[in-house]
Parts: C-alpha cells; sequence; structure tokens
C-alpha cells in the first residue's frame, strides 16, 4: 500500500514539477560590452537559481564534476569556484564565500543561488558583475548603464515618445528610412519600453541593433520630427521625440515644402564637465522612507537631517568646487544600500560620501566620527599576506600611521587607500568646525560602503542619543559647519587626487 | 485556461497530500538525514554545573567594549554551550557601571556551527526594532555577539548572524552581516587600562 501511494506520489511530483516549470522566473539578461544574453532562471525553494551550464554557456566558463566528493568545480583560466551540494559556503581560489542558499543538484544539472553570480563569479571573472533584480538585469564590468524608461503619449496628432535617462547621459537621434534610431551615450542601456497605443504611426519601439539604442519604427504617415532634452530631478534627463504626420506640415503650411527632417540631431544634456580629478560627486543621505536611522529624545530624525545636510553640501560644492552633484534620493523615500552605492557607480562618482547621526547607549556620547571601510580575511592564506601590506595613511592630527590594508572581493577594496586619505581629510576638516568624538576615524565592515566603486566615507555628524547635539544637529547653523567642512574636505581631496 | 488552472490545483493539492502522507509514512523509519542544527535550549536545572564565559558591555562612556566574567552553564557540545553563551549575553543584567549593547528583549532563534568553524547566530527579527540605530551602537551590538562567541570558544574562526532565519544585510542599517565576522579588539577597551568592574554571579 504504501509502495503504491509513494509511486503515486512520485508520479504527481513530476507532472507538479512539469507544471511548475510553465510558472518559472523570468529570465536574467547579461548585459555586456558584446550586447545582450539571456540567462534563464528557476525557482527552488523560492529561490531564484541559475544553471551552471548557462553561466559556462554565457561566461566561456568550464565545470568539472566530481561525483565521489559530491563537487563541482568551476574554472575560468586559472581561477577557479569549488562547490559542494547542499553547503552554502564555495570557495573560490581558496576564500570562503558564503550564498544566502546552497547549490543545488537537480535533473543532473548543478544550479546557484543569484548572488552567486556578484559574489563568486565575478572573482574568476576578475570584473564586476552588477546585480539588478527588479529589471531582471546582470551588468558585466564597469560599464555606464543608465536606466532608460520609455513613456508614449498619442495626441490628436502627433505621437510623443518620452525616455527618462538616470542618470542623465546624451542621446542622439538619427533618422534613417522607416525608422528613427536614438543612441544613448553609454555603453548599454537598461531599458524598458511600455506597449504601444493603437493606431498611430509610430508602429514599432525596440532595443536598436546594439546594446545603448533604441528604434522606433515610423509608418508612412510620418513626416518630420521634432526633439527636445530637459534635465530632470536629481540626476535624471528626458528626452521628448515628437512624432509629427505628413498631414499636419500639409495643413499648417500648405504651399511650403516643409523641411526635410534633420537626418541628425545632436543632444546635449549634460553640461561639459570641468577636467579635474573630482568631477562627479554623489552624496547619499542615510536611511529615508519607512528607514527613519536614529531618532533623538525629543524626536529629530535622522532621516530629515541627513537630507537637510546634503542638500546644503550639494549648493556648496555646485557654487564652490564647479563638480556635478547628485544625492542618492532627493525627498523621503526608502533605498536599499545595494541602490545607493549603485547610484553612485552608475553616475560614476569619483566620490562617494554617506551622511548619518549616530546613537549611543550612554547619552553622554558626543561628536562626529568618519567611517572607511574595513574588510574581512577570510583564509589563513589571506591573513598571512595582510602582513606584507602594511601601506601608510594620513592620521588624525596630521603625519602617517602604518595600517594593514586587507583586500576582499569588493568593489570598494581597490580604493581603500583612497578612502582612508578622504576620510582624513574629513575628519580633520570636521574638527576645525564641529566637535568631535573620541574615535573621531573608524574602519569599520560598513554594508553601504562595500559596493561603492569609488573613495568613499561614512559622516556620522553628531550623536542625535545627547540632547545637546540633537538640538544641535536640527540648526541650519549645525548643519551649515557640517557641509562647509565636507566641502574643506573634498578641496583638499581633489588636491590629493591631482598629485 | 481555467482547465488548465484546475488540473494544476488538482494536482498541486494531490501532490501536497501524499507528500504529506509519505513524510508520515516514512517518519518512524530511522533517523533524519540531516541532523537538525538548532539545538534546544538547555534545561533549567540548578544542578547544571556552571562555567565562567566572558560576557561584553558598553563601557561607562559608551565608547567601548568592556569585558566582565559570567556564570553561564556548562553544555555538552560545542553548539549547545554557543547557544548557552548567547542566551546569558543577551538577557545578562550590566554590572554597574557598564550598560548593555544589546537592545532588551532580542531573543535567539537559534546557533549552529559549520565544518569551517564559522558560528551562525540566529537572532528573532524584533532586534531590529528595538534597536536604536546610528553605526556606532550597530558595531557595539554586532561585535558584542561575535566576540562573547570568539573569546569564549577559541576553536571558533568567524561569528556570522542571521535574522530571522535569513542571512541579513545589516541590523540597522550599518554594519555588513552578510559574512561570517571575526573578533574585533578595536572596540575592546583593554584591560590594562582600565579596572575591570567585579563579575556578579
Amino acid at each position: 500500500m504504501t509502495r503504491v501511494l509513494l509511486r503515486a506520489a512520485g508520479v504527481c511530483f513530476v507532472l507538479a514539477i512539469a507544471l511548475m516549470a510553465t510558472a518559472q522566473p523570468a529570465s536574467l539578461t547579461v548585459l555586456s560590452r558584446d550586447g545582450r544574453k539571456p540567462l534563464p532562471v528557476i525557482a527552488v525553494n523560492n529561490q531564484e537559481y541559475v544553471a551552471v551550464d548557462d553561466i559556462n554557456t554565457v561566461f566561456g566558463t568550464t565545470a568539472r564534476e566530481d561525483r565521489l566528493a559530491g563537487g563541482l568545480t568551476i574554472t575560468l583560466r586559472s581561477r577557479s569556484i569549488v562547490l559542494t551540494a547542499d553547503q552554502n559556503v564555495v570557495s573560490v581560489g581558496g576564500r570562503l564565500v558564503s550564498l544566502p542558499s546552497p547549490p543545488v543538484r537537480r535533473d543532473g544539472r548543478w544550479h546557484v543561488p543569484l548572488d552567486f553570480l556578484p559574489r563568486a563569479l565575478a572573482l574568476v571573472l576578475d570584473t564586476r558583475l552588477d546585480l539588478r533584480r527588479a529589471p531582471r538585469l546582470l551588468i558585466v564590468g564597469d560599464l555606464r548603464a543608465p536606466r532608460v524608461v520609455a513613456r508614449v503619449d498619442a495626441g490628436t496628432t502627433n505621437v510623443a515618445v518620452t525616455f527618462e535617462v538616470t542618470p542623465n547621459t546624451q542621446a542622439q537621434v538619427t533618422a534613417q528610412p522607416g525608422r528613427l534610431v536614438v543612441q544613448f551615450e553609454a555603453d548599454v542601456i537598461d531599458l524598458a519600453l511600455p506597449s504601444l497605443p493603437p493606431q498611430t504611426f509610430l508602429l514599432g519601439l525596440a532595443p536598436g541593433d546594439t546594446a545603448n539604442s533604441v528604434v522606433l519604427t515610423t509608418g508612412p504617415r510620418y513626416a518630420t520630427h521634432r526633439v527636445a532634452t530637459t534635465p530632470a530631478d536629481a540626476g535624471s534627463g528626458r528626452v521628448t521625440i515628437d512624432l509629427l504626420p505628413a498631414t499636419t506640415a500639409e495643413t499648417t503650411a500648405p504651399t511650403v515644402t516643409p523641411p526635410a527632417a534633420p537626418p541628425e540631431a545632436r543632444l546635449v544634456i549634460p553640461p561639459p564637465a570641468p577636467a579635474s580629478g573630482l568631477r562627479t560627486v554623489v552624496i547619499d543621505p542615510g536611511h529615508g522612507g519607512d528607514e527613519l536611522g536614529t531618532q533623538g529624545a525629543k524626536g529629530t530624525l535622522e532621516k530629515e537631517i541627513t537630507l537637510s545636510v546634503a542638500r546644503r553640501l550639494r549648493t556648496l560644492i555646485e557654487s564652490r568646487l564647479g563638480a556635478k552633484v547628485f544625492l542618492t534620493r532627493d525627498d523621503d523615500r526608502t533605498l536599499s544600500l545595494d541602490e545607493r552605492s549603485a547610484f553612485a557607480n552608475n553616475h560614476q562618482a569619483d566620490v562617494f560620501l554617506s551622511l548619518h547621526a549616530n546613537s549611543a547607549v550612554r547619552p553622554a556620547l558626543k561628536g562626529a566620527e568618519v567611517y572607511f571601510l574595513t574588510v574581512e580575511r577570510a583564509d589563513a592564506e589571506a591573513r598571512k599576506r595582510a602582513g606584507d601590506n602594511a601601506t601608510t595613511l594620513p592620521a588624525l592630527g596630521g603625519g602617517s600611521r602604518e595600517i594593514d590594508l586587507i583586500l576582499w572581493e569588493t568593489a570598494q577594496a581597490r580604493y581603500l587607500e583612497q578612502s582612508a586619505a578622504l576620510a582624513g581629510f574629513v575628519e580633520q576638516a570636521l574638527a576645525g568646525r564641529v566637535e568631535m568624538s573620541p574615535r573621531a576615524i573608524q574602519q569599520a565592515s560598513l554594508r553601504v560602503l562595500v559596493g561603492a566603486n569609488m573613495p568613499a566615507a561614512l559622516v556620522e555628524i553628531g550623536y542625535l542619543s545627547n540632547a545637546e547635539q540633537e538640538a544641535q544637529l536640527a540648526t541650519g547653523a549645525y548643519q551649515d559647519q557640517v557641509a562647509q567642512a565636507l566641502l574643506d574636505a573634498l578641496i583638499k581631496f581633489r588636491e590629493f587626487l591631482e598629485h | 485556461m481555467a482547465i488548465a488552472g484546475t488540473a494544476a490545483a488538482a494536482l498541486a493539492f494531490a501532490w501536497a497530500v501524499i507528500a504529506g502522507l509519505s513524510r508520515v509514512l516514512n517518519t518512524p523509519a530511522g533517523p533524519d538525514i540531516d541532523p537538525p542544527v538548532v539545538v534546544a535550549p538547555p534545561p533549567l536545572n540548578p544542578a547544571i554545573p556552571r562555567i565562567k564565559a566572558t560576557l561584553y558591555f558598553a563601557s561607562e562612556d559608551g565608547l567601548h567594549l568592556v569585558a566582565a566574567e559570567r556564570e553561564v552553564p556548562l553544555a555538552d557540545g560545542a553548539v549547545a554551550q554557543a547557544r548557552a553563551i548567547i542566551e546569558a549575553q543577551l538577557s545578562a543584567e550590566p554590572p554597574p557601571p557598564l550598560a548593555a549593547t544589546i537592545p532588551a528583549g532580542a531573543t535567539l532563534r537559534g546557533v549552529f556551527i559549520s565544518a569551517r568553524h564559522e558560528a551562525f547566530v540566529d537572532l528573532d527579527p524584533t532586534i531590529r526594532t528595538a534597536h536604536a540605530g546610528g553605526s556606532h551602537q550597530e558595531l557595539m551590538t554586532v561585535y558584542t555577539i561575535v566576540n562573547a562567541l570568539l573569546t569564549n570558544l577559541p576553536n571558533l574562526q568567524e561569528v556570522q548572524i542571521l535574522i530571522g532565519g535569513q542571512e541579513a544585510d545589516t541590523l540597522a542599517g550599518h554594519v555588513d552581516l552578510r559574512r561570517p565576522l571575526r573578533q574585533n579588539q578595536e572596540l575592546i577597551l583593554s584591560p590594562s587600562s582600565t579596572t575591570l568592574p567585579p563579575s556578579n554571579p
């Protein structure tokens, strides 16, 4: 009886799996300089997985299974990753990398969770893999990959196609027979297309032949187009292409031949960047939206203080340093920590400053603090090596000191030295204007700094858990002092970069 | 479409029922394949021998971690001992003038230890809402747990904190919890520069 039941269960299980297969999550699109490739995704225990075979096809890696040991080795050139089924830790060239869920072997194929790609595979590829879950993208390398969201509005005679581009990126519109090609000055675009309104002379809107373009297919009634660009808020830009039909031109100017569409309209959205080592600054006002951050006894919210200081600093930098400044948020919204560093990476920022307010169990503790990233060593070999990596860094109060630089597979790791210098300048500048904590400069494993692909520091501008500082932090005068100090630090840091 | 949906639902139901049934049928057939990683809390028996363990609290100025010895139940095996230490750390009253670094009411869901001597400490998600935030306070909380385990159980190499059974990004928006952490000596006030408060058995 049991055997019959189990066999029935087996049949049902297979059928259920077959049915579930139809409801699998959407594929990832792998964006690289070579273009786009799909990477199929399956769901296992409510987690998203990709097959190692598919990884091999897309990235040119090879895999060798050791059935006896229940393991799999993925290799590219001389680098390799060793996986063990049901172990959520993998070894990458001897370093251990943890995964949110273990690799699984199913239907004779190995599958790994999505986080395997940026955490482990990126190390053997020796390039950055930026996993963007919502648009289902995996961006390979330090690509300029702006988000381009299209909208189509059909008017009574015209059709307007609007592209919201984040970050703001130059675009070029070229008229070709039967179509318009919009090419963005980027390596690839992270494109979202709407469905088209019916019965217009815009027949199609689709990704172009290159990874950075969009094609508008025009019908026979199309005559000409106008292009308008507007810089929008928070570093995004807008490109509107207004398609006009032949009839409009005839009614408005029946005796005059309508001017031929310009073969090429070049759009200049961002102003030319000044030649300097510090062209773009991204400021990250900590917390926001549902995430209040810390809170003072009188109700002062960290998320409001950080935004206010960020706006003051933006004004100062724009007027005094001539650099472009982008805020990761310019309103009260929830952002993940990855979104913040990804925003800085997408804007190709030269500096990333995350602003925060602090808290302690002892209300007497007060003063500002600056942090830069420390990275943990994962294996004995790296521990041993770290002893040889002592580096001299600017120390508080001038002079220099020796610290161990410990490299990990993060984007920030290669900027640790510059980040340490940046933190040193921030600490010195703040000390001239506001009270510092006894631990004014620290190294810590702070999540928001990990993925920043540029020099980065986190500034705790004071303790909201201290009554005196809660009152101070809410004043414009204190916030201006902090902003001025951060500007002074950035000026010093620019000199440091240029020499 | 509707037929396909109904068929899918029926199959899924049948599968769930039979899978459940087969599990029931399988239950008496010997031990589980994977040993459970989460241990039950040690019984509250006064006869259980106790050992001295080093726990951590915030210094009087709130700036550092200070070690203080406390008695915790002697447990059988590293996992049970790790659990006893973390439970003692979560519930310990700080010896004056020290202060607790972990918000009141924080509870432990489980502890397990990997073959690579990494300890995983799974905390109840309530610690998130109870935590005041701020980089400094978050560092103090995280490294209280990490240091308490690594100081008392020197066989362990690293500690990863999980929240609600899941790998967590951070506890309150600052400290990276996605990887196991090592002991942090910088936060600890060295015993030479202070007099340790007396242990409070």
